[in-house]
């Protein structure tokens, strides 16, 4: 018998439910009343809809089993084995050093995402699955497209830790041959089972003294690019040349792309550090300071959050974000962070939450004139932290403006919004300097 | 484990310990209220759910959570000014493979920053790894402590606490396999009666032309529903019982994924995934592997817009072939009509594959 899949409910309810995201600003007090409002006119918009789902398929074609057994797919050994990973903010040029350097294989970079690389991803992805995940699998598709026979997906401690075994699953149902590096199996190991995934998938003659060495190197160069990424948002907004800094940066990033030792990475480094230094700037003495906080994807990786940072630096804003490859891994200490916060964090809250309270805090300690907190839609961590923003907010009278991405946000209605917050902020501070 | 001093027993005038009836409470329940009675505290719970609770909860919670939150946050709410203190526990999603939604461990913070100025005191621990019955077992000691109990009455109440919630776990299991044991023999009457009546027409799933004859017979063979859902809705008749009631009128029998046998149903779901991290869902899963020939159809309930089950009813949906499935997505208003015409039609799916389906199936 044929599946018959049955889709239930009404086509567009899914727009319904995500019509709250980038649900608008949240001034300290104003907050409760506007949300709760939302909230009751969203539920009475959902009455009588039941989203329900039917399948039957009464032989059983495969094993009841994520990823059955497969006959291994056979590669070419005289190919080079070429991995690929997802699209992620800027860091394409470390994980091209990892790649070549750590694992000795080909690096497959990826051109820029298109309208299509999301339908994708959101065609094949259950339709409330954060969005990452549509995304990630869009990219795949892609990368497998382009003659990738390898791709990564990491690890982690919330829905993140699933991501790579049900790419893998949707992705071969979908009939494509592939290995997976997926850092999710073998992490009760340790660095020891991350190890064995990595020979076993990529490179079976991987050393692994030259791999550590370099390794180190990897992380070296994303502490690089953050250090240089926070020189840029602080002060990118106000160069006297239009795209000055974006110059600068793209050169940087070409100079990592092409690097191949731990020295051309400080050398890229120095360069581009000095010539960013040198650019002339038209910074006022006491400029608008924005943090921007929030989830490990949405809040940086520009594809997620429609270009945030370009957005604001138009702005003429001083951007400040702690979130980043180096805060959140390679630095990382949660306990020394979540005391930082106390009053606001018992226990570490999840994934990203104990940075994003730690940072909000910290930003309102600093007297910054507002904060950004972007996540993904559906992503239950940083929902959690909204209520506990939300008291950083009122007892420091510090507006915060919380934005939700699905892949049906609009670019308008992100642009709308942050030009409010501006004027808001701005008008804030023109009141408080009288 | 810290050594607790005087000055940390900070909990120690909490006289009334008020439960919130949601989340965990459903699977550890009967464990928590036994470890505060064994050391001497009144427990209240707040009552079974109603629409005046999910409201309350709806009104206090961010509009992106998810309604089990929601309707939590609403008992919580129903909890203020009877009790010295809230207990919301924090388990740990840490745990690689049997971690919980990052809901339970943020849930302490969530209800302060919440109720913070209503002047709800919360009373909490650390559940590191639930997987684990030592480390466990410390966390509570630690709250015991903390709530000024010597350290024998810890480990007695502890103790007395773990056998309670086994007791439960066992007794529920048991009645699943009796209930499990039972269809099979009825099925088995059943088909002994079809196959007297109309010679050569067999069981249930082979399509036949001449079904005709075994309708009779079919019709008294039992219909068995798996009801695959987490335990705070399977359980909580605001959220699933419109579902169960559906089912039951149209004369299945429903049999609840979370009640079989816990740490069978968990190794079981390996066979599944090697990394689902929630230890929830590898039990609903390796549940559905363990009874999938025992029943005849299974029912997904998930709440809107349930983080783990975003991955996992599709992969169940998708991987587990033989049995019809049906998922359903439960929302505050989700109204008692829709879903009894989804149920109806699906049990009308079954019925009729039972009495040997489609010809050209």
């Amino acid at each position: 018998m044929a599946d018959s899949m049955n889709r239930g409910g009404m086509p567009d309810g899914r727009g319904a439910i995500s019509a709250p995201s980038a649900s608008g600003a949240q001034p300290a007090d104003a907050a409760a009343t506007s949300g709760f409002e939302g909230a009751r006119e969203n539920a009475q918009a959902l009455a009588d809809q039941v989203r329900s789902k039917i399948a039957v398929q009464l032989e059983k074609h495969r094993a009841p089993s994520l990823l059955p057994k497969h006959k291994p797919f056979k590669r070419d050994r005289h190919k080079p084995v070429k991995v690929a990973f997802f699209r992620y903010c800027y860091y394409d040029p470390a994980f091209k050093f990892f790649v070549e350097q750590v694992l000795d294989a080909e690096y497959l970079p990826l051109p820029a995402p298109t309208k299509r690389t999301g339908e994708l991803g959101a065609l094949h992805s259950s339709d409330y699955v954060c969005t990452p995940f549509k995304h990630h699998l869009g990219d795949y598709i892609e990368a497998l497209e382009l003659g990738a026979n390898v791709i990564v997906q990491f690890c982690g401690p919330c829905r993140l830790g699933y991501y790579g075994e049900l790419h893998e699953s949707i992705l071969r149902d979908l009939g494509y041959e592939f290995d997976m590096l997926n850092f999710s199996v073998g992490a009760e190991e340790g660095a020891l089972g991350w190890a064995k995934q990595c020979m076993k998938t990529v490179n079976p003659d991987l050393s692994v003294t030259n791999g550590l060495v370099k390794l180190a190197a990897t992380a070296d160069m994303a502490v690089k690019l953050d250090e240089a990424r926070d020189f840029y948002l602080a002060n990118a907004g106000f160069e006297r040349e239009r795209g000055a800094f974006e110059r600068t940066w793209n050169a940087l990033m070409d100079d990592m792309r092409a690097a191949k030792t731990d020295r051309d990475i400080g050398a890229a480094y120095r360069r581009a550090m000095e010539a960013m230094r040198a650019i002339p700037l038209d910074k006022p003495a006491d400029p608008i300071r924005i943090g921007v906080v929030g989830e490990m994807f949405t809040a940086i990786d520009e594809r997620s959050n429609l270009g945030l940072d370009a957005k604001l630096l138009a702005l003429g804003v001083e951007v400040h974000r702690a979130l980043n490859l180096t805060n959140r891994w390679i630095r990382y200490n949660e306990p020394n962070l979540r005391a930082s916060a106390a009053d606001y964090l018992t226990y570490d809250m999840g994934p990203t939450s104990t940075l994003t309270v730690a940072a909000a805090h910290r930003y309102a300690q600093e007297g910054f004139d507002g904060i950004i907190h972007a996540k993904s839609a559906g992503c239950t961590p940083e929902i959690d932290c909204v209520p506990v923003l939300q008291r950083v907010s009122a007892d420091f009278q510090l507006p915060v403006l919380y934005l939700t991405y699905d892949s049906q946000t609009s670019d308008t209605g992100l642009d709308t919004r942050l030009e409010a917050f501006y004027d808001m902020l701005a008008m804030k501070k023109e009141k408080m300097r009288k | 484990m810290a050594k607790i001093t005087l000055r940390e027993r900070d909990y120690a005038d909490v006289r009334v310990v008020g439960i919130p009836r949601g989340l965990l409470f459903y699977r550890y329940g009967a464990g928590w209220r036994t470890f505060f009675e064994a050391l001497g505290r009144t427990v209240v719970t707040s009552p079974e759910t109603d629409k005046a609770i999910v409201d309350a909860g709806t009104r206090v919670s961010i509009d992106e959570c998810c309604l089990a939150s929601k309707a939590y946050l609403g008992h919580v709410a129903n909890l203020v000014g009877r009790c010295d203190a809230v207990f919301v526990p924090c388990y740990a999603s840490a745990d690689a493979r049997a971690g919980f939604c990052t809901k339970f461990q943020s849930a302490p913070d969530l209800v302060a920053s919440t109720f913070r100025d209503q002047g709800v005191r919360v009373m909490s621990m650390l559940v590191d790894r639930a997987s684990n019955d030592k480390a466990a077992r410390e966390a509570f000691t630690e709250l015991a402590l903390r709530m000024g109990a010597s350290a024998a009455d810890a480990k007695r109440a502890c103790k007395t606490a773990h056998t309670a919630q086994t007791h439960v776990d066992k007794k529920r299991a048991a009645a699943q396999e009796a209930t499990l044991r039972h269809l099979d023999e009825q099925r088995k009457a059943a088909a002994g009666a079809s196959s007297s009546a109309a010679s050569g027409v067999g069981g249930s799933a082979t399509p036949s032309p001449s079904a005709a004859p075994a309708a009779p017979a079919a019709a008294t063979s039992p219909l068995a529903i798996l009801l695959v859902a987490h335990p705070y809705l399977a359980h909580d008749r605001f959220m699933c019982g419109t579902v169960v009631d559906a089912l039951e009128r149209m004369g299945a029998t429903v049999v609840f994924a979370d009640e079989t046998n816990h740490d069978r149903a968990f190794k079981r779901s390996f066979d599944f995934s090697a990394t689902l991290p929630w230890r929830i869902n590898r039990e609903l899963i390796g549940s559905i592997l363990m009874l999938q020939d025992r029943i005849d159809g299974i029912v997904l309930v998930s709440a809107f817009p349930c983080g783990p089950d975003s991955m996992t009813d599709d992969a169940v949906m998708r991987c587990i072939q033989g049995t019809p499935i049906l998922n359903l997505m439960v929302d505050a208003q989700s109204g008692t009509a829709g879903v009894e015409t989804r149920v109806e039609s699906f049990v009308d799916i079954l019925r009729f594959q039972q009495m040997g389906g489609y010809i050209h199936g």
